[in-house]
């Protein structure tokens, strides 16, 4: 109980500050409902800073819970930035005007914070998970806050009723996915008899993965894949995306997707990179096969379809789907010799650092324009043109984040796509390594498109009308995120050291899975009891 | 050892889907006779909502005042609380007094109530409780 | 590829720069962390005015921090002079940039850090980058106070950008940060001439000194590369070890000891330092960078930037000596240039051209210095040259700046007694005294040991040099002074230039435009009795004051420290630029340095003491051939006596005044053949490539255009196709495992 609650101090931290958001966002009181963005910063705050002391846990993938749950926290942070004024807009104007009174039923800005912060803890939770029950629930966590902000989010701009069907159709689809994964992860059950990753590890390495795991791991897999947009559960995205205010697509191109891959390298972990005679370790063949035509489709349908776009959140959208399969192409090359360039999952666990700066930083852009406070934001790509000229900094922000996003040296995008390259070169995966590479050439073509529009483009007259929203702090994680993705791309030697431990995957051993899962019987908490002597092990 | 059905195969899953295939056909098999042998005539008053016997007024698709959902929630808050403390009351009886098995579940009961006094508290400031 | 890739060579290397440099090579010392700072200032200048330009600021501000930034770095560098300077190298780290390792063994690990090495050679170079940039930084204050605004701000963050690349080059521990900061001049060189870019002429010069320099840096860039595949690192410290072999054997006599491919890595050191510095064939750049700004001109094109090649030379000496004919090829090299740019020199009309043409002239004196195996001479003569240089320049943008762009030295006269100019007349006089060699200057020490050393060294014609030298002596000595005679002094009178911004400091740009990008020279009445030339304010006043004064004291550097030649020689004692270790150089100096008994000989007296006699007349006699033709009896500004000598060369001048025409010679062998391949393979490329490149694009979109139906947007079409998904990826992989 106690080991498991020292790995679990950043989420309670963060469940203490969604609570105190959630009754300060009601309060009668302006200036105190104004303290509810920077409350949920300083819980952020406070939960990275845990997060940073949290300790190893046992397992095959040891180090990456720290690192997701500081990745979290760090982009939470910079997503609080965004986030202002998404919701409560003309109500909270209207109210300084005096042309109303506070009504509580009204009000939105305490419940959009807290399923903010809540959605993150079950991002955080789904890193602690040791079982699939905790992975389960931790992944609903996950996703039903963000169905509720998405709905939300439309009423601070007026985006009519899209929000409204943005926000049913993402959790009604949503809803369909987690069936099919919990369906999975019955079936996984089934077939091992338990639910803890590490006994479910030991049984595979024991006894092989029967028909019935390969099934229950791939209805798992494609399940997850909605939370990342991936192929065949990707069609949901780009309505949603464009539907949602730009802060909230932001956040829905990070929190889910993150939530999403930890879930895949915890079940893919699970059953484990097996050694193939003479080549590089691979998955189980049938999950690996399953897996390649979904990464291949994944960044095949994303890319493509982003050709096509003229609406910049819905291109953004589709390149969100792109880029998730590029992640899995990490997940197919597997963990290699450990070290930066061949391990897959660190590369993929960096990758959702880079990308989630990013991408943040183009969404932001977006979510500094309107064209006017009731007719909401701006969404064309005509309405960004010669947008260098007209607002340098937004301007040349959202230049950056687009050649990042499309991978171009020496931004931070270069060096999160680099390794995924290498990691497939060191698997010996050629053909995806090919299509990877086609993949990134169809996509700078739409990124170069709208990296010209913006920067080279004379600004039209369309484009001059549209104006800047209100709130100081949304430029401020624009160029936040811009500042990141050029900074880290020379002082990022630190992260890319943290991903590398973060990505480093333990097999586990034939004989020691029985043990601990006899052990593990006995006492009141199995899981933390597993973890905690394993932990123990390593101290004595 | 647990129930392990990994290498077992389908077999056992066979009454199931018999079972299955069995409740398939009487509903299907009972639809499909009704429609081939009962008499079936059509008319407005045939068509009507049926709503035992009373004449129905107005349309099903009615607006209810946000007030019952809140309501329906908040009391879903506290039967859940209750679905949750009866089975704990009673293990927690059996408990040895003052050990540190009792005390832990004492402080797991305790946050668990926390919540719903949040959940409460939410509620109360969201202006649910008032009814004017 | 950028430091993050550190991380990808495994953790040790991650640790390695963790803790910071761990190992440093043998001789050096950890250097004091201030240093890193020396840098960093002019950095934090550049995003300061970047800061400036968002925010659209309309003062002097950009200004005054640049100045502010530069002179906490100068005075930096000088606590690192008074710190350092005479200890083993101090080697301050960074940060890990680059760390790619292929393999264990040797060779196959490229690292370079951002460290700094702090030895003689980098305090002189220091010291007068940092101390001149912040003057002339003063100096631009006033100089470009017409753009006051974007333009102006533009101006400094290249400025400032450009001290920041310097200081990496000069400060470098290893040959690839000294690449980074080679590129970044260029880079800002390019930034600088271009300032004026709605100016044709200053576009086009611009992108003739980017792409000439590209020629020079491909060679730097390949001799970089030959140097790390031959000896397996790039670092300075642990380079020279493995270079001291081949530099002794060739000592021993034994150059083909010596394998084919080391000898050629100086040769393409060779073709970057001749890049950048000007030298033939490929100098042409040079006096057409003189579209830029005036302290741009003085800065980076006369006093610092072009004596990188200089530098590199210097820094790279060990690398030098491993060939026997290196050296000889960069002193003809130098000679002849100088001689070439001295003569088109004579000819030209345009006063900034002059000084450009003889920038080139001297810096062949200097590339000839460090061939000559006085090294010291030569770094020597780049430390006076680049005061009085940076004076003669300043100097000529003053007249620039006062009377509306004219340059031209027939439209000139008297400048110097008019009043308010008297600063700028002393300040040109002093400066063109030590152009011109004349006694107990700075420029006559530095040249002296220049001189002295082509009649002692021995080598391939050593003497022939030392004549030619001599020649260029005088002639620079005439057309130095024939610029003063012309312009500074003699009958007051002048035209106004076209660039009419009169006093209330209009908008240049603006103006140009309407006059057609400034090509067009509207008759000078066309501006009519309202022109007053605009005599220099404080700042530049004080900067020349102060550049005039610098140049004097130079002088004095070459009576401290007699024991190792001047100041200099004292900084570069025990650097890797001392000359002692040549084959040459033992051979005419004896074993036992510098002061031994010296083999060469001038007409039988010791070359270092008839020196001083020999080129004091010949510098006097220069001027005396200035004086007489451009000063006697002079009365206007257009005609002097010379005028009549003219038809008498015959077409010689006129040769010499169209430049000797190169560039047309360039533009017939080089651009026109290049023209004709480019436009065939235009065709070939519309033809074909865009063809299969137009395919390519097609079939994605194609692709696009048959998947988009499925994103109808009805969400229980979605779902259907989301079931039939799963079912389909299901069967697929069933349909594997069978």
């Amino acid at each position: 109980m106690m080991e498991k609650i020292a790995i679990l101090w950043p989420e309670i931290a963060m469940f203490a500050g969604t609570c105190v958001v959630m009754l300060v966002g009601l309060s009668p009181r302006a200036e105190v409902r104004r303290q509810t963005a920077l409350l949920a910063g300083v819980t952020l705050a406070v939960a990275g800073l845990l997060a940073a002391n949290s300790p190893g846990v046992a397992g095959p993938l040891p180090g990456m819970m720290g690192f997701v749950k500081g990745l979290t926290a760090a982009v939470g942070l910079m997503l609080v930035l965004l986030l202002a004024g998404t919701v409560d807009r003309a109500e909270e104007r209207a109210i300084a005007e005096g042309r109303t009174a506070f009504n509580p039923l009204r009000s939105t800005r305490g419940e959009f914070y807290s399923f903010f912060l809540f959605s993150l803890t079950g991002v955080m939770l789904c890193a602690s998970a040791g079982d699939l029950i905790w992975l389960f629930l931790a992944l609903e966590l996950t996703s039903l806050p963000t169905y509720v902000m998405v709905a939300m989010s439309g009423k601070g701009v007026r985006l009519g009723d899209r929000a409204g069907e943005a926000g049913v159709k993402y959790f009604f689809l949503g809803a369909m996915g987690a069936a099919v994964f919990l369906y999975g992860f019955a079936l996984l059950y089934g077939a091992t008899g338990t639910t803890r990753f590490g006994e479910m590890a030991a049984f595979f390495a024991a006894e092989g993965v029967g028909p019935m795991a390969t099934a229950g791991l791939l209805l798992a897999l494609v399940g997850v894949s909605f939370k990342i947009a991936a192929v065949p559960m990707h069609f949901y995205t780009a309505d949603v995306y464009q539907g949602a205010a730009a802060p909230v697509s932001a956040f829905l191109a990070f929190a889910p997707k993150t939530a999403g891959f930890v879930s895949i390298l915890l079940l893919v972990s699970a059953v484990g990179w097996l050694p193939t005679g003479g080549q590089a370790p691979a998955l189980p063949g049938s999950i690996d096969a399953a897996l390649w035509l979904i990464a291949a489709l994944t960044m095949t349908v994303g890319n493509v379809l982003a050709l096509l776009q003229t609406s910049v959140k819905r291109l953004l959208a589709y390149s969100s789907i792109a880029h998730s399969g590029y992640m899995l192409v990490g997940v197919i090359a597997g963990p290699g010799d450990g070290s930066f360039t061949q391990n897959g999952l660190s590369a993929v666990l960096f990758y959702l650092l880079a990308y989630g700066v990013t991408n943040l930083g183009a969404f932001a852009v977006l979510a500094c324009l309107e064209r006017d406070a009731e007719s909401g934001e701006v969404d064309s790509a005509a309405d960004l043109k010669g947008l260098c000229r007209t607002r340098p900094v937004l301007g040349w922000t959202m230049a950056i984040c687009l050649l990042s996003l499309l991978g171009f040296p020496p931004l931070l995008g270069f060096f999160a796509k680099v390794p995924l390259f290498t990691s497939l070169l060191g698997a010996g995966r050629y053909w995806l390594l090919v299509i990877l590479a086609v993949n990134s050439a169809i996509a700078a073509y739409y990124y170069l498109g709208l990296v010209r529009v913006v920067m080279l483009d004379e600004p039209s007259a369309e484009s001059r009308s549209v104006r800047a929203t209100p709130f100081v702090s949304r430029p401020v994680a624009a160029v936040a995120s811009a500042s990141a993705v050029v900074l880290l791309a020379v002082l990022g030697n630190g992260l890319m050291v943290a991903s590398q431990a973060a990505g480093q995957y333990q097999r586990p051993a034939v004989g020691d899975g029985h043990a601990a899962r006899a052990e593990a019987r006995t006492s009141d908490d199995a899981r933390a009891e597993a973890r905690g002597s394993d932990v123990g092990a390593e101290r004595r | 050892m647990a129930p392990t059905l990994a290498n077992d195969g389908l077999a056992p899953y066979l009454p199931v889907g018999i079972i299955l295939l069995m409740a398939v056909t009487f509903a299907v098999a009972n639809i499909v006779l009704t429609m081939l042998i009962g008499p079936a005539r059509k008319g407005r008053t045939k068509g009507m909502t049926y709503e035992s016997g009373m004449n129905p007024v107005g349309t099903a698709r009615k607006r209810f005042n946000v007030r019952f959902y809140l309501i329906a929630m908040v009391f879903l808050v506290f039967d859940v609380e209750i679905v949750f403390l009866y089975p704990w009351a009673t293990t927690f009886r059996g408990l040895e007094p003052g050990s540190e098995e009792s005390a832990l579940w004492l402080g797991r009961i305790m946050f668990f109530l926390l919540t719903t006094v949040v959940a409460y508290v939410y509620g109360y400031r969201k202006g649910v409780f008032r009814f004017d | 590829m950028v430091g993050g890739l550190a991380g990808m060579t495994g953790l040790a290397g991650a640790a390695a720069a963790a803790g910071g440099d761990g190992a440093l090579a043998a001789g050096t010392v950890a250097g004091p962390w201030w240093v890193v700072l020396i840098p960093l200032l002019p950095m934090l200048g550049v995003v300061l005015t970047l800061v400036c330009a968002i925010f659209d600021v309309r003062t002097k501000a950009p200004a005054w921090m640049s100045v502010a930034c530069l002179a906490a770095s100068f005075g930096l560098a000088v606590l690192a002079y008074l710190e350092l300077a005479g200890g083993p190298t101090a080697v301050t780290f960074g940060f890990r940039w680059i760390d790619v390792a292929w393999g264990d063994g040797p060779g196959q690990r490229l690292s370079a850090d951002f460290a700094f090495a702090f030895d003689g050679l980098t305090c002189l170079w220091m010291l007068f980058v940092t101390g001149l940039a912040t003057l002339i930084a003063l100096y631009a204050s006033e100089y470009m106070s017409h753009d006051v605004g974007v333009g102006y701000c533009r101006f400094f963050a290249a400025f400032n950008l450009f001290v920041f690349s310097m200081a990496c080059l000069v400060m470098a521990d290893n040959l690839v940060l000294l690449f980074l900061g080679w590129e970044g001049v260029g880079l800002c060189s390019y930034l600088l001439i271009g300032y004026f870019y709605k100016k044709p002429s200053a576009v086009a010069a611009a992108k003739k000194a980017f792409i000439m320099n590209r020629i020079g840096d491909l060679g730097l860039l390949m001799g970089m590369l030959l140097t790390f595949v031959q000896f397996g690192t790039l670092k300075y410290a642990e380079l020279w070890p493995l270079v001291e072999p081949y530099v002794a054997a060739v000592r021993a006599g034994h150059a083909d000891e010596v394998p084919f491919l080391v000898g050629l890595i100086p040769v393409l050191l060779m073709v970057g330092a001749f890049g950048k510095s000007a030298q033939l064939p490929l100098y042409v750049w040079l006096p057409d960078a003189m579209e830029g700004p005036t302290p741009v001109s003085a800065l980076i094109h006369a006093a610092t930037m072009v004596t990188a090649g200089v530098y590199l030379v210097a820094r790279t000496y060990p690398l030098f000596l491993v060939s026997e004919w290196a050296l000889p090829v960069v002193a003809w090299v130098g000679a002849l240039t100088a001689l070439l740019a001295a003569t088109i020199g004579m000819a030209q009309f345009d006063i900034k051209r002059i000084m450009a043409y003889s920038t080139v002239s001297q810096l062949g004196y200097m590339f000839c210095g460090m061939a000559l195996l006085t090294s010291v001479g030569g770094a020597f003569h780049v430390f006076t040259h680049a005061f009085f240089k940076a004076t003669l320049f300043l100097c000529c943008g003053a007249v620039m700046h006062g009377f509306a762009g004219q340059l031209d030295l027939r439209r000139l006269s008297g400048v110097g007694q008019m009043p308010g100019w008297r600063i700028v007349g002393l300040a040109m006089l002093v400066g063109c005294l030590n152009l011109a060699g004349f006694p107990f200057t700075a420029g006559f020490f530095s040249k002296d040991m220049i001189l002295a050393e082509a009649f002692v060294t021995a080598g391939p014609g050593y003497q022939a040099i030392g004549w030619i030298l001599l020649l260029t002596a005088g002639l620079t000595a005439y057309y130095t002074f024939r610029v003063f005679f012309r312009v500074f002094v003699g009958p007051v009178e002048y035209v106004p230039g076209d660039e009419h911004h009169a006093d209330e400091h209009g908008h240049y740009h603006e103006e140009h435009g309407e006059h057609g990008g400034g090509l067009q020279r509207p008759a000078p009445e066309a501006h009519g009795h309202g022109f007053h030339p605009h005599a220099p304010g404080w700042a530049i006043n004080l900067v020349l004051a102060l550049l005039a004064a610098g140049s004097i004291a130079a002088a004095g550097a070459y009576f401290v420290h007699t024991e190792h030649h001047g100041w200099v020689g004292n900084l570069l004692h025990g650097s890797p630029a001392e000359p002692t270790h040549s084959a040459a150089f033992v051979e005419s100096h004896g074993h036992g340095g510098v002061d031994a008994a010296a083999h060469g000989s001038f007409f039988g007296l010791d070359p270092h003491k008839a020196m001083y006699f020999v080129s004091s007349a010949i510098g006097l006699v220069g001027i005396g051939v200035a004086f007489v033709l451009h000063y006697l009896g002079r009365t206007t500004a257009a005609t002097s006596r010379a005028d009549a000598l003219l038809p008498k060369v015959g077409p010689v001048a006129r040769w010499a005044q169209g430049k000797w025409f190169v560039d047309e010679l360039y533009d017939a062998a080089v651009v026109k053949p290049l023209w004709v391949l480019s436009h065939v393979l235009h065709m070939f490329d519309k033809l074909v490539v865009d063809g299969l490149v137009n395919a390519a694009g097609w079939l994605p979109r194609m692709v696009g255009r048959a998947v988009r139906p499925s994103q109808g947007g009805v969400l229980h079409g979605y779902a259907v196709q989301m079931a039939g998904g799963i079912a389909l990826a299901l069967v697929i992989v069933w349909l594997m495992t069978l």
